[in-house]
């Protein structure tokens, strides 16, 4: 008797939540707000907030607002696909930006084929979620592949002879040290160590003292950006002083700069934004309205270099409903072709990668190298 | 051997705190036999009062560590009056029940409270580490294993040398006896339950500036404590010293030589390991404490 | 009104999905809660009929979920020494059936060292087990896939000989086998409870010296209970891969065996219907508080009602209420006396 009360108590008032405002189409956001990716994904959530009350500003799209439908993922793979179960079934979102990590991303997609969902994905890089043949993926962050790629013609200025890794143990991080381990012995230059740690460890101080008794010059890191804080200053602690580079593009060089101070004088970071120097970035106008308006807001810059892709994702989404005509999740996945724009850090536009007949859209953005020294952030002349 | 010198280095600094954490759930278990399903969120609790004092008041490192103390050993008296002392002799269960269901409340309001984002404690200690040979070691984890190395001994000094811990001396051994000789068991059960809850928060509040503060850093923190624990015996306050130690010097060697991954699982596998050969712990002398 | 109950919940929830019509959000919702209630009907033969407090119980879940997800995908595994593991992928309801039989061996471990070490010991053992056994899932990563989590798990194909198989894709579909697996693991507990056999487990958690002395076997009591009791809960961890079709090690975390010791000391422990009523309030109740307040306040509400119901009803809602409604106690058993195990 309890048992059906409940349940009817509940059905209507989830059916109460369900009615959709019918002057909104609704964008579901699937990010990271607890767990070890939380402040990241609280970023990369600002961001798409910046985005829509500007397009709201200005009128919506199509006549309508934008609502975004925030959801945490809690930086777990199987919650992010049944957030996005979520989002698709009881929300209605016609489409969705997210998840994140790559993992996080990969447990999403087959949901988006199960519902016929398109999903921009604004931060991972593991090749595999554009290779493995869904037509509803489209990714704004380069893949770790093209971060090697661009990285190349630096091993050689940087006087690389051997390299060990530590990366994260997910498709982020293994997917970053295959990419770029390759691109290295291509260069001729030796793989040491890949040493992994988990994406909730604190202490990696086993991993650091390995690296500190091995002959390598570069250490090569792949994590987010807390874990980073953490680990420039254990590095110090070790008193383990090699060069280091971090990929992947979570790092917000300004964070690291205020919490791990001095211990992360030194390193290097390819990123895929210039806050730092607007007028180096493709769009300098945007660049300094986004900083304005995120700063206006009262968050910490430190985090532009992740809250962008919140941002320019939104961005890609409005301009991919506008083209479709309608909040029809089909027409949104076929109009998301012929986004052509310049966000940020570079332009927008999709090319089919992966399989014939049910390639997924990657965009190229750009990637740069920065150097931290003596707590700014410069970009290195090589 | 110069990785080996680093590792054991490592162990001796990470023990003192884990040390910290058995001693205060052991005398909780000992005196008052419950298990105290919020000490993870006690230790999360204190690393959220020293970034408060420290990181959002600006207080001085040095006075928010025992405000955040001061913090745990008031909020364990509340959860003693409110939720423990209605159930006085209901069954162990029970009370474990009720400690899981206010571990919840804990974890989840710190949450709420202060979003999931980590937070950083800044240390008022030089970043370059102390360099001795081979081995270098920062200062502030230095401080980290003096300062628990302080409390361990006050701990001591407070159960064997004052009226009150000779009153939970007499109330470990047999509570209806401490009962009729005139000691009130009520309170001594609270002053229990607090000085076990600031420990925790000490060792909080103490590891926050080396990691960082985030809500659910209690939970594996919680099952080392429990590790620790088992590994002294139920109930030995020396025992839980030595098993904090222990298993500090298991995790090293086991993420050093065996695998990273498994850092955390040596804890887990040594407790099995003791139960299935020794299961009243490795230096079960349960019949006192201290 | 307690001996209708079953049956009336029962019509209930063979119906409600016509009532609902098309709602994939709900019926998600109930799919989850019903494998869930599953785990907590399991979770309830050990706690509350042997006395056992077991919360390591979603290692059982877990290595169900793994070995039937296992079983239907393959694997192809270097165990060292040159020696290969290769397994072709195998239908998933022989998965299911595996599930079952590896999670029923791993308690039968369990229920040999739950003689063993008692109370708190036993307590923080078998929670030790589970974080151990999430620990092997997180970094065997050519076995689970480690954190980057066991995808694209194919759905439990279901064939008559002569009527044709049915692949359980839809909700719909997944929704009728897990109310038919609960309904199974329902009639078997009440089968088992009422049975010599549950009588010698009652015995043993009311008085263990006294049924000792009457020629129980407490070792192969509390082992089979905890067999049965581990064999389930992998049935349900098996339906939980099969129908999210993805799994990753975070399914051993302690909290969801923390729903369930919920789900079953809210509802009543050791009496029948306590899981399932308990199971279906804390199951729904995310749907119900999500448009009113945030997940982290929703697990407020959980904790600060675990420890209201222990004040008001110590027993549990189910035999709170049958005494409640003027009937006799439903089939509750007294709470459990002062654990005799911890040594002092």
């Amino acid at each position: 008797m309890l048992g059906r009360f409940t349940l009817t108590t509940a059905i209507l008032l989830a059916l109460a939540a369900t009615a959709a405002r019918a002057d909104a189409i609704r964008i579901g956001v699937n990010e990271p707000l607890t767990g070890p990716f939380a402040a990241s994904g609280t970023y990369v959530v600002n961001g798409a907030k910046i985005a829509a009350d500007e397009i709201n500003a200005k009128g919506g799209v199509l006549g309508k607002t934008l609502e975004l439908v925030i959801e945490d993922n809690k930086s777990n793979p199987t919650e992010a696909a049944s957030v996005a179960e979520k989002l698709i079934t009881s929300d209605k979102t016609p489409v969705m930006m997210g998840a994140w990590g790559s993992s996080l991303t990969l447990a999403v997609m087959p949901k988006l084929m199960d519902y016929e969902t398109p999903m921009l994905v604004e931060t991972s890089s593991s090749g595999k979620i554009t290779t493995s043949g869904n037509p509803y993926v489209f990714r704004i962050s380069p893949p770790s592949s093209l971060e090697a790629e661009t990285f190349a013609p630096m091993v050689d200025r940087l006087g690389m002879k051997k390299v060990d890794f530590l990366v994260l143990n997910n498709d982020f991080g293994r997917g970053a040290a295959t990419d770029f381990g390759k691109m290295l012995k291509d260069k001729g230059v030796t793989v040491g160590l890949v040493e992994t740690m988990d994406q909730g460890a604190q202490d990696m101080s086993a991993q650091l003292a390995k690296l500190k008794a091995s002959d390598a010059d570069t250490i090569m890191i792949t994590s987010s950006v807390d874990q980073l804080v953490l680990l420039f200053k254990q590095m110090a602690a070790l008193g383990l002083k090699k060069r280091v580079i971090t990929t992947g593009g979570s790092q917000n060089p300004d964070q690291i700069i205020a919490q791990a101070g001095a211990a992360a004088d030194g390193t290097m970071h390819l990123t895929t934004f210039l806050p730092w120097s607007p007028d180096r970035t493709p769009d300098p106008k945007a660049t300094e309205a986004f900083i304005d308006a995120w700063k206006k807001r009262g968050f910490a810059f430190a985090g532009v270099t992740e809250s962008f892709r919140g941002y320019d994702g939104i961005r890609a989404i409005a301009h991919a409903i506008e083209k479709a005509g309608s909040a029809d999740p089909a027409a949104i996945a076929k109009a998301f072709w012929s986004v052509d724009f310049v966000g940020l850090n570079g332009p927008i536009r999709f090319a089919k990668t992966g399989p014939a007949g049910k390639e997924s859209g990657q965009s190229k953005p750009d990637v740069y190298l920065i150097e931290i020294k003596a707590g700014r952030v410069v970009v290195p002349s090589l | 051997m110069d990785e080996l010198i680093q590792h054991l280095v490592n162990a001796l600094i990470l023990g003192g705190t884990y040390a910290l954490l058995g001693i205060g759930l052991t005398l909780i278990f000992g005196i008052m036999n419950v298990v105290n399903f919020t000490h993870g969120a006690l230790y999360t609790v204190g690393a959220y009062v020293m970034y408060l004092a420290a990181a959002a008041l600006g207080l001085n490192f040095f006075l928010a560590l025992p405000v955040a103390i001061l913090g745990g050993l008031l909020l364990g008296a509340a959860i003693e009056l409110v939720l423990l002392r209605p159930f006085r002799g209901s069954d162990i269960d029970t009370t474990m029940l009720v400690m899981i269901g206010a571990g919840i409340v804990l974890q989840s309001g710190t949450l709420w409270i202060f979003g999931g984002v980590a937070k950083a404690i800044p240390s008022p200690f030089p970043e370059a580490p102390l360099q001795i040979g081979p081995v270098s070691v920062s200062w502030l984890r230095l401080f980290v294993l003096g300062a628990a190395l302080g409390l361990i001994a006050l701990t001591y000094t407070l159960i064997n040398r004052t009226k009150l811990g000779l009153a939970m001396r007499a109330a470990f051994q047999d509570a209806d006896t401490a009962a009729l000789m005139g000691v009130d068991v009520h309170r001594i059960y609270t002053a229990t339950f607090a000085l076990g809850s600031s420990l925790a928060a000490a060792a909080g509040a103490l590891l926050g500036p080396v990691y960082v503060v985030f809500p659910q850093m209690g939970g594996l923190a919680e099952l080392k404590a429990f590790a620790i624990v088992i590994l002294g015996g139920l109930g030995n306050v020396t025992g839980a010293a030595i098993g904090g130690f222990i298993l500090a010097l298991a995790e090293e060697l086991g993420a050093g030589y065996v695998s990273s991954g498994y850092r955390d699982a040596m804890g887990f596998l040594i407790i099995i390991a003791v139960l299935l050969y020794k299961p009243t712990g490795l230096f079960a002398k349960a019949e006192r404490i201290g | 009104m307690s001996r209708l109950l079953p049956f009336a919940l029962l019509a209930g929830l063979v119906v409600l999905p016509l009532a609902l019509g098309p709602n994939p959000y709900l019926l998600n919702a109930l799919i989850v809660t019903g494998i869930l209630t599953i785990g907590a009907m399991s979770l309830n033969l050990l706690l509350g009929f042997t006395g056992q407090l077991s919360l390591g119980h979603i290692a059982f879940f877990g290595i169900g979920a793994y070995v039937s997800a296992l079983t239907s995908l393959g694997f192809d595994v270097d165990l060292g020494f040159g020696i290969r593991a290769v397994h072709e992928p195998w239908p998933a309801a022989l998965g299911f059936l595996l599930a079952t039989v590896a999670a029923g061996a791993c308690g039968y471990l369990i229920g040999r060292l739950s003689f063993r070490v008692r109370g708190a010991y036993f307590v923080i053992v078998t929670i030790s087990f589970a974080e151990v056994v999430r620990l092997v899932a997180l970094n065997w990563v050519e076995l689970t896939q480690g954190p980057l989590a066991l995808t694209n798990i194919p759905a439990i194909t279901l064939g008559l000989p002569g009527l044709g198989m049915w692949t359980l894709k839809t909700k719909l579909q997944n929704y009728y086998l897990v109310l038919g697996v609960g309904t199974l693991c329902y009639l078997a507990i009440a089968r088992l409870v009422g049975s010599r056999f549950g009588r010698a487990m009652r015995g043993l958690k009311e008085n263990e010296p006294l049924a000792l002395s009457v020629g129980i076997n407490a070792t192969r009591t509390l082992t089979v209970a905890a067999v049965i009791s581990a064999a389930m809960a992998g049935a349900a961890g098996s339906l939980y891969a099969h129908y999210l079709r993805i799994i990753d090690p975070d399914v051993f975390l302690f909290a969801t065996t923390v729903s369930m010791v919920i789900m079953v000391v809210a509802g009543g422990k050791g009496t029948l219907m306590g899981p399932v009523v308990g199971g279906l309030i804390f199951g729904l109740l995310p749907v119900a508080l999500r448009p009113v307040m945030a997940p982290e306040a929703q697990w407020i509400v959980y904790g600060v009602v675990l420890i209201v119901i222990l004040f008001v009803m110590p027993r549990g809602i189910v035999p709170g209420l049958a005494v409640l409604l003027g009937g006799r106690p439903a089939r509750a058993v007294p709470v459990l006396e002062a654990n005799p195990a911890v040594q002092r």
